[in-house]
Order: structure tokens, then sequence, then C-alpha cells
């Protein structure tokens, strides 16, 4: 197997410039608008407005402003390309039933578009709100961290189209140092809020193994609209479906006691059980005897006892129809 | 935290009623697993119930295979697309829910075969109306094999939702519990119903639909459980949607408490009384499917 590759978005070096973007999206044929009219958010400067099918990068823009402020002192601008994440546990590639979506040589996660029949699992599955429907081709797609291209030996479109090395593209561990050379530098500079968000031990991520393509962030991670502790569908599988069992035995359980005590009940009440579902044989003519008839014994049969007298069976337990 | 979401599924209509038909017809099963196991394997209740539970299951599974965005890749879900081997992952509720229909939906279909040959449409060989599979000893450990299979399927569409990373239904754990609860009092109710409509009030409609009684009292329990856990949750407002919110609660009163009501004060007839009850049961049990299901994506 190819070593791990990554991105490292460097979020204090984006200028919003959305090249990322058209890159991705002329490299990957996808459409400008998913078959719609243009529309425009009212969101900043922010028209994609999310990742999904026919987005695969998305520059985030985040406004930090006083309204009550009018000359806007103080304001910040945080700006964030943002792209899948590669999971090192992808809860996606968890999930998907088809085995659509696939692990590569790159330790990157792609859905492969001909096996996808489009359940959607795996949009609710990702703890990123990355994956969506590609209206083009009616099956969940999202950013293949250019499959195509790194087979070919290219960097991804996105990051070769950056101008300010923002979107950094290399050897997962490379990144990883580089980052943390990154982080140190702008402490240094008196940014001390900088981090790593999506390495190992980062305090976020553990409990996904960290991601593939991560951040260096300088806000909370809520505030770039990246979940503080993203998880897998797995962690709670096996107490729901025991949750699900346990709820069936004692459902399963008092059915069966509700339903012959009752039953029973019924029975003792005197009404008649009624006969089975099994229609009365259709008459046969008689076969003829393999061996001679026994000759009548000369003892007479004891009387037989009087036949209970036979109780119509009436569906009233209650004596309300009678 | 959970992420507010912008990307939801899209798991409507089909996909609820989806959920509603197969819980019906999996808790159609399980009342005739009921009468089996109480010797009445060969009754008209046992025979309606499986008469219900394959038709349902067939529906069920349509539905599903229309909600998919390529429906004629339905397959890849039970055989590798590009190997043609099985396609199995136990650890993916879905993949485990697909071979979870399809078997369910074999055993139903011999069930269902077995209670037309009992009622003499037809016959096939030796299986014939006076040796059916379902009141023998085969017929219990079909029956009950068949009713593992049919828990399955009232589970797994429940915990698809509790395992997603999606905000009101992420790690509630509840919800499989009511799922479960749901299908068997929905099941119980669609299988009365038949009964009393074909006007066969007998020992064991009567003794289904006192245990269904039981089983409500049951499922309320887990209702009120599952609105509890939701108050204690912080992403509860998703539920506070008008219309999710509206059917859960109307899910509660329609399924759990009239039928109560009206056992307790016997306002109609029996005949009537059994066919309303079970038709509330029935539609409270598809109103609260539908809100747990449209709640956390209507909002």
């Amino acid at each position: 197997m190819a070593q791990a590759m990554g991105f490292m978005t460097d979020t204090t070096l984006c200028i919003g410039c959305k090249a990322c973007e058209v890159a991705c999206k002329e490299w990957n044929q996808l459409p400008a608008t998913g078959g719609g009219a243009n529309t425009l958010s009212g969101d900043s400067y922010d028209n994609t407005v999310r990742l999904d099918g026919e987005n695969w990068r998305h520059v985030r823009f985040v406004e930090q402003f006083d309204v009550f402020d009018p000359h806007r002192n103080g304001g910040r601008w945080l700006l964030m390309s943002d792209v899948c994440k590669h999971c090192v546990q992808a809860g996606c590639l968890e999930v998907c039933p088809t085995g659509a979506i696939i692990r590569t040589e790159f330790d990157t996660v792609v859905i492969q578009s001909d096996v996808c029949n489009g359940c959607r699992y795996c949009i609710a599955a990702c703890p990123f709100d990355v994956i969506g429907i590609n209206q083009a081709n009616n099956t969940a797609m999202k950013c293949t961290l250019c499959y195509d291209r790194l087979q070919g030996g290219l960097t991804p479109a996105c990051a070769q189209a950056c101008p300010t090395a923002s979107i950094q593209f290399g050897p997962l561990h490379d990144l990883q140092a580089r980052g943390r050379k990154r982080v140190e530098q702008l402490h240094a500079s008196g940014e001390s809020r900088a981090y790593l968000y999506g390495v190992e031990g980062d305090g976020y991520t553990d409990q996904i193994g960290g991601l593939n393509a991560f951040f260096l962030l300088v806000d909370p991670p809520e505030t770039y609209r990246l979940p503080s502790r993203p998880t897998l569908p797995s962690r709670s599988t096996v107490p729901d479906w025991l949750a699900g069992w346990g709820s069936a035995l004692v459902a399963g359980v008092v059915g069966l006691l509700a339903f012959r005590q009752r039953r029973m009940a019924s029975v003792d009440a005197g009404r008649e059980i009624p006969r089975p579902e099994i229609p009365s044989r259709p008459e046969t003519p008689a076969r003829p005897a393999a061996t001679p008839a026994r000759p009548p014994t000369p003892a007479a049969p004891p009387p037989a006892a009087p036949a209970p007298a036979r109780r119509e069976y009436t569906p009233t337990g209650d004596q309300d129809e009678a | 935290m959970l992420l507010e979401r912008l990307n939801d599924p899209h798991w409507t209509w089909l996909v609820y009623l989806e959920m509603f038909t197969a819980g019906v017809a999996g808790g159609a099963y399980v009342a005739a697993t009921l009468l089996e196991l109480s010797g009445r394997g060969r009754s008209p209740a046992a025979r309606t119930a499986h008469l219900i539970a394959f038709p349902l299951m067939a529906v069920a599974g349509l539905l599903l295979i229309f909600d998919l965005n390529r429906p004629g890749r339905f397959w890849h879900m039970i055989v590798q697309a590009e190997r043609y081997l099985p396609m199995l992952k136990p650890w993916s509720p879905m993949s485990l829910g697909s071979w979870l229909l399809l078997l369910f939906s074999g055993v139903a279909f011999v069930s269902f075969v077995d209670a037309l040959i009992a009622r003499r449409l037809f016959h096939l060989g030796g299986w014939r109306y006076d040796r059916t599979l379902h009141g023998g000893p085969l017929g219990i450990a079909w029956s009950v094999f068949g009713a593992v299979l049919a828990f399955g399927v009232g589970i797994y569409s429940a915990v698809l939702m509790t395992t997603s990373t999606f905000p009101g239904w992420s790690h509630l754990s509840i919800v499989p519990a009511v799922y479960v609860a749901t299908a068997l009092i929905t099941g119980v109710a669609a299988v009365v119903l038949v009964q009393a409509i074909r006007g066969q009030l007998d020992a064991d409609t009567l003794g289904l639909d006192r245990a269904n009684l039981w089983l409500i009292g049951w499922w309320l329990v887990l209702v009120v459980v599952f609105l509890l856990t939701l108050m204690g949750r912080r992403d509860a407002s998703i539920y506070l949607d008008d219309r999710s919110l509206t059917a859960i609660l109307a899910g509660t009163v329609l399924a759990g408490i009239l039928p109560l009501i009206l056992h307790a004060i016997r306002p109609v007839g029996l005949t009537s009384r059994l066919a309303v009850s079970s038709v509330l049961v029935l539609i409270g049990g598809f109103l609260l499917r539908y809100g747990i299901v449209m709640g956390p994506q209507l909002h």
C-alpha cells in the first residue's frame, strides 16, 4: 500500500478566493448549480453554503462583527476551505451496505458511484455533514481527494490551485509535522489560540482515530461548523440492538402469558374452543380391505357415556354483544 | 456536540411507510407464533396472521426499493456488485437489516403458502390442507425462527436511525425498544381487525386482543421513557417542530390511551370495539413512526 496521503488546511492562510472550489468543480466535472438556478444565501460571501454531492470543496465565511458597532471595529473574518475529512475510521465506510465506499491505497475514502444505490445511509452516518446526493447520477458523492490524479502522481486540483498554500497536500506524517511546526510558529508570533484539529491526540477526533484531511484552527471547532466530538455509528450499535431485543423479549413473554391467561379464562368460562381451520376430509370411496374383517366380539360394549351437550360458542366474553 | 445538519438523508414517506408495513407484518407473524406456542397453530387467527404477514412484507420491500435513488441496484445490498459474492456487513444496521428483510420474507412466504393450503386454495404434492407445516412440532420451530427474524426486522429500522450521527436520532437507544413494541401492537391489532371484519371473534382472537392490552401497556411505558429521555437531551427541541411533536403525542393517545379506555368503558359492542380499537392502534403506531422519522429531518 502506498503511504497515507492527506490535506492540511491552514485556516490562517485562507483568503476566501474560492479557487479551490472552482478547481474542484472543473477537474471533477461537477455542475455549478446542481441543475437549478443560482441562489444567493444572504450569508456573507458564501453562496455554496454546504458540502454535498455537487460541492466537494466549500469555503466557509465566518463573520465575527459587533452588529451594534457602526464602524465594525475589531471585527474578524474566519475563512476555511472545508472538505471531506477522509477519516481514519470513517463512519460512512462503516455503514455502507453495498460496499460502494472503499478505502484506497492512499488511505483515503472514496465512493464508487457505479456501485452506490443511493440508500443515503452514509449521509446520516457522516459526523461532518459532508456527503450528499449528486443530482446528475443519483448516487451519493463527495471529495475523492482526486483519486484519479493521485494514481497519476499528481496533486489534487484544489491544493494545486490554492494561491496561499492554505491547502497543503502530501504524505500524512509530513503534513502533521509541518502542521505542528506551523502551530509553534503562530504561538511564537502571538496567536496562542492556534491548534490542529484532526491529528491523533487532539482531544477532539480521537474517537474516529483522527483525520486524513485535518485543519489548523484558531477558534473552537463549532465556530467552523466542525463537531467537537465526532463519533462512529458502531459506537452505539450494540446498546441499540440490545435495547431492541430487551424490549422484544419483554413484549414476547408478556404477550404469551397474557394470551394464554386470557384465552384459558375465556375457555374456563364455558366457551367452546373453536375448531382448528382444517376442513372436514372429503368423502373418499372406501378402500378394499387388505385383510379379512375381524369377526365381531361376542361381548357387548359398555354403554357409552352420554355426550355433553354441545354449547354454542359465543364470542361475548363480556356479555355485551349477546 | 453534534452538528446541526444541512444534508439530511431524505428518509421520508416511503421510509416511514415501509417501517410501518414491515412492523405490522413482523408483529402479525409474532402474534401467529404466540398462538403456535399455545397449541393453536392451526387456528383461524394464526392463519389470518400468516396471510397478513407476507403480503405486507412484499409491499415493504417494494417501498424500500423505490426509495433508493437507484432502485435498479437494490440487489447490491445482498450481492457484491463486482464479485457476485454475498454482501453482508453485520456491523452495518442497513446491511444486516437487508438480510433480515430477505430471510423474514422467505419464512413469511412459506407460512403464507401454508395458510393458503390450509384453506384449501391449492396443494403442493404432499403439502395438503390436512398436513400443514403449522400446528406441528416443525411449525413451532419454524414460527420461533420466523418470530426472531420478525423482531429483528422491527428493531433494525430504528437502529438505522439511532446509530446515525443525526441530531435527534443519534444515541437514542430507547427508539429501537419503542419501535419493536410498536411493531408488535400494530401487528396484533391488524390480526384482530381482520378477524373482526371476517366475523371470527373466537377465543383465540379475544385472547390476542386482551394480550394486546398488556402489550400496549408495555409500549406506553416505553413511549413515556422516550419522551422523558428527549426532555433530558440538548437536541430535544428538534422534536418540538409542530408536525412531529403533534404526531408523536397523537400517536400515543390513539394507540396507547384510547384503546385502554375503550376496553374499560365498553361504549359499543364487542365487534365494533375490537375493530375500532385495532384501527386506533394502527393509526397511532403509524403517527408515532412518522413523528420519530420526520422530526429531526423537518427541523
